[in-house]
């Protein structure tokens, strides 16, 4: 009940609708580290992506279809919390991680360090 | 302006009354008339035409009107080949069909407004077959003010101009196998909704519309993508799916990275609504694709289920590519507003057209896939709702299916009208669509939505 009540202060209603088993997974966790240095619609944006890319093990091995549609969902809304920054460098910012980062799953290569990334895109704002 | 065209009609009976208003206007939006007036004339002496009610019992009794009128066999003049000069060997005995002529018209003339046939509520345009059957040809001639209409695949064209440069730069690991699903066709149904939305604000511009179309397409293409995986289907518009060709992993990333290309080259036009917009679509995407497996639980569900995961899944991006291309051209509100509900119900259309392909052996996916992957689907939900075959629908619904129940529960949402019913259903929800347009000042390119709108419905692919 605690932890609720803390959830809710930080993230907007209906923001994790459907992600709550991701976001006691460890996406709280990542939120708080981006939350330390961004926006909260920027930081749970962030989260979001790391979250995507982890669920659906690009880099790794293929996610069962329940992860691939939740990192689906995640991407999306992440895409829907930058589009309401109205935040263009942020949008396409994020977009270009995205891109390079599922090109180096396809290819086999070794993926960028995402978290390192996506910081400095959102420093860069700062 | 005249335009001229012609009609071809098979006939399957001696008699029969062949309801020919739909093509009629067909051609009329075709050809972008306005206001105006369309002649069609029989080019047989044994094919008349009539404006009647289409209601199966008057057809009926129109029949028993002509037969009692001219009945077969009364000793006709005209078929007594030995007193006729000229006659070839395979000359019809028809006098009666040929005096039946005289109860009907050979042409007639039907005024157009707004792009519409004026007709009464209850009239209809019939061909009435009095020899048939029969190859048959009318004559259409249409004349009066058109509207002026951009070359028609002009905009097609530049779509494709568009996925082909989106796609050149990209690494090949996930170019390659989008470039393949890409060009194995497509109806290019959300783009085509963007580039004809696009043209109806203050601000039209063809190369900004192109991307937008563009990138929609891409993230079309990058659900099924992932769909395939989900559903485990083998084949995608006649060819293997990227995820049976390359294999899970390429294909998660491969959905990923054109997921991400489209929100990039959306952003980068600067539109915040458009933005906002796609965002909110792709999320209800896959909002309903999640709600669509956990329902699979509860198979074959109901309507409203149905509703809900096809708004979701299909509709949301048909509204969305219409209400994009409106806010890029800055529409008025209630254009945009007109044109977001026009595009929710063809999409809706669009999916129920999509379930009959389960039972069509050109679609280019596999008979039956629907029902061997639990997918919602409405035929289904009409045949487990019958009275004679919907208890055995649901018994085999309730299990595991082999193949042999597979093609059982084909066979069975066949015999009861399913399909008919959800192609009524379908046609039904387009009209209601262009009814959205009625009231709108759609310079140009009514006729193009128009036929867009039920080409969504009318394939068999």
């Amino acid at each position: 009940m605690k932890q609720r009540v803390k959830r809710r202060t930080a993230v907007p209603d209906g923001l994790l609708s459907h992600l709550d088993s991701v976001w006691e997974g460890g996406m709280r966790q990542t939120f708080e580290y981006y939350r330390s240095f961004a926006g909260s619609e920027v930081a749970l944006a962030a989260a979001m992506v790391e979250s995507a890319v982890d669920l659906q093990g690009l880099g790794r091995g293929p996610a069962d279809p329940g992860g691939l549609l939740l990192g689906d969902l995640c991407l999306a809304r992440a895409s829907r919390l930058l589009a309401e920054t109205g935040d263009q460098r942020l949008q396409v910012g994020f977009a270009r991680i995205v891109e390079r980062v599922a090109a180096a799953a396809a290819s086999g290569e070794s993926p960028p360090l995402l978290r390192e990334e996506l910081s400095s895109l959102i420093a860069e704002d700062g | 302006m005249i335009a001229n065209r012609r009609l071809e009609l098979s006939t399957s009976a001696q008699t029969e009354f062949l309801d020919i208003t739909t093509r009629l206007q067909e051609q009329v939006t075709a050809a972008g008339l306005r206001d105006g007036r369309l002649f069609v004339q029989s080019l047989h002496t044994t094919l008349g035409l009539a404006v009647n009610e289409n209601e199966p019992l008057l057809l009926m009794d129109m029949q028993a009107t002509l037969e009692r009128f001219a009945p077969q066999g009364g000793g006709y003049q005209h078929d007594d080949f030995g007193r006729r000069a000229g006659i070839s060997t395979d000359e019809p005995i028809n006098g009666h069909a040929h005096c039946r002529l005289l109860l009907l018209q050979p042409a007639c003339t039907l005024l157009v407004e707004e792009g519409r046939l004026v007709l009464g509520r209850w009239q209809a345009v019939l061909a009435v077959e009095l020899d048939g059957p029969r190859q048959r040809r009318l004559a259409v001639q249409m004349d009066g003010d058109f509207t002026p209409q951009r070359p028609a695949d002009a905009d097609r064209r530049l779509v494709e101009l568009e996925l082909a440069r989106q796609l050149l730069l990209d690494p090949d690991p996930v170019r390659t196998p989008m470039q393949r699903l890409v060009e194995a066709g497509g109806k290019r149904v959300r783009p085509m909704l963007v580039m004809l939305a696009a043209q109806l604000g203050r601000a039209p511009d063809s190369l900004r519309a192109s991307a937008l179309a563009g990138a929609l397409e891409l993230i079309h293409d990058a659900t099924l993508v992932h769909d395939d995986y989900v559903d485990r289907a083998a084949t995608r518009r006649g060819r293997a799916s990227v995820a049976a060709a390359e294999g899970p992993s390429r294909a998660i990333a491969v959905g990923d990275y054109y997921f991400a290309k489209a929100t990039r080259i959306i952003a980068e036009l600067g539109n915040r609504a458009v933005t906002s917009t796609i965002a909110e679509a792709m999320e209800a995407i896959c909002l309903s694709q999640i709600d669509d497996v956990r329902l699979r639980g509860s198979y074959p569900g109901d309507y409203a289920m149905y509703l809900r995961v096809v708004r979701g899944k299909t509709a949301a991006l048909f509204a969305a590519a219409c209400k994009a291309g409106a806010q890029l051209c800055r529409a008025s509100a209630q254009a945009t507003a007109k044109l977001t509900r026009f595009g929710d119900l063809v999409g809706v259309a669009f999916q129920m057209a999509d379930d009959l392909l389960d039972y069509s052996e050109s679609s280019g996916k596999p008979l039956g896939q629907d029902i061997r992957e639990r997918v919602l689907s409405l035929p289904l939900i009409y045949a487990s709702e019958d009275r004679r075959v919907g208890s055995r629908v649901r018994e085999l619904l309730g299990g595991s299916l082999d193949e042999s129940e597979v093609r059982e529960v084909q066979r069975l949402v066949v015999s009861c009208g399913a399909l008919e019913r959800v192609v009524e259903e379908a046609r039904g929800l387009v009209e209601r669509a262009l009814a959205e347009l009625e009231e709108l000042e759609l310079d140009g390119v009514r006729p193009a939505l128009t036929e867009l709108a039920r080409s969504a419905v009318d394939r068999t692919r």
